[in-house]
């Protein structure tokens, strides 16, 4: 269990967005792009590496799975 | 893909050219997470989920031709047929990805019961989200949260929701009760 502090820290951007209607967008692109961004990134060095390529396959069959 | 920061995140473009394609054979709604995070929750995910209306087989082989036409591929199989028999009639998901890239992904169910039925008939647009496109209404979203999935995540994303969107109490509590009805 996440302690108190996280939810605050959730209220407190959700009435961020609700207060702000348009300032938040902004922000929230940054912060998604910069996941996909860092995982994209990510895939794309393992594949330089020795047996990357493998690796790759093996985190899509991994994927593939999941329910 | 081009990299900027603009008014739609990466996300964002993802499931709207999905669910454009998706939009000319069939009826969807989008359903949790990304529902929180379209509302502008500070989170990612590896998966958006889709609800679609059951459909033929030859009606699934053309939705999964243009997915395909339009730079997406199936985790699951190439093959439409495959996908149809082995996966989405017998309840299970797949997952679509654009070409070139492990994430994000689209998980496309079929609507297996009433539930998913009555959210499909009562399916929305945010126009607060700035996307056009279908959501299952917010109630469910946040009754699905609090009362089945209930995880930390779960739990912060119904909060969100909350406060975000005017949210009519008595309804979700109705949702409540139809959830516990067929789940």
């Amino acid at each position: 269990m996440r302690d108190k502090t996280h939810m605050e820290q959730v209220e407190r951007w959700a009435r961020y967005v609700k207060e702000h209607p348009t300032a938040w967008k902004k922000e929230h692109t940054q912060f998604i792009n910069a996941v996909y961004e860092k995982a994209w990134d990510a895939m794309e060095r393992l594949s330089q590496q020795p047996n990357g390529k493998a690796k790759i396959v093996a985190l899509r069959e991994l994927r593939k799975t999941k329910t | 893909m081009e990299r900027s920061i603009g008014d739609r995140n990466i996300l964002d473009k993802f499931c709207t050219e999905f669910c454009s394609i998706v939009e000319k054979h069939a009826k969807y709604i989008i359903v949790s997470g990304f529902v929180a995070i379209a509302a502008g929750r500070t989170r990612a995910t590896e998966d958006i989920d889709m609800i679609v209306e059951r459909m033929s087989k030859k009606t699934f082989n053309k939705l999964h031709h243009d997915l395909v036409a339009h730079g997406f591929v199936c985790m699951q199989s190439d093959v439409a047929d495959e996908l149809f028999d082995d996966y989405l009639t017998k309840k299970a998901n797949v997952r679509y990805t654009y070409k070139d890239k492990h994430v994000p992904e689209m998980e496309v169910k079929f609507a297996k019961d009433e539930l998913d039925m009555l959210q499909l008939q009562s399916r929305i647009k945010l126009p607060s989200t700035g996307l056009d496109v279908w959501f299952g209404i917010i109630e469910m979203n946040i009754a699905f949260k609090e009362d089945y999935l209930k995880s930390d995540k779960d739990i912060e994303d119904a909060r969100h929701l909350r406060i975000v969107f005017d949210v009519d109490e008595r309804k979700i509590n109705e949702c409540k009760k139809i959830i516990r009805m067929y789940r």
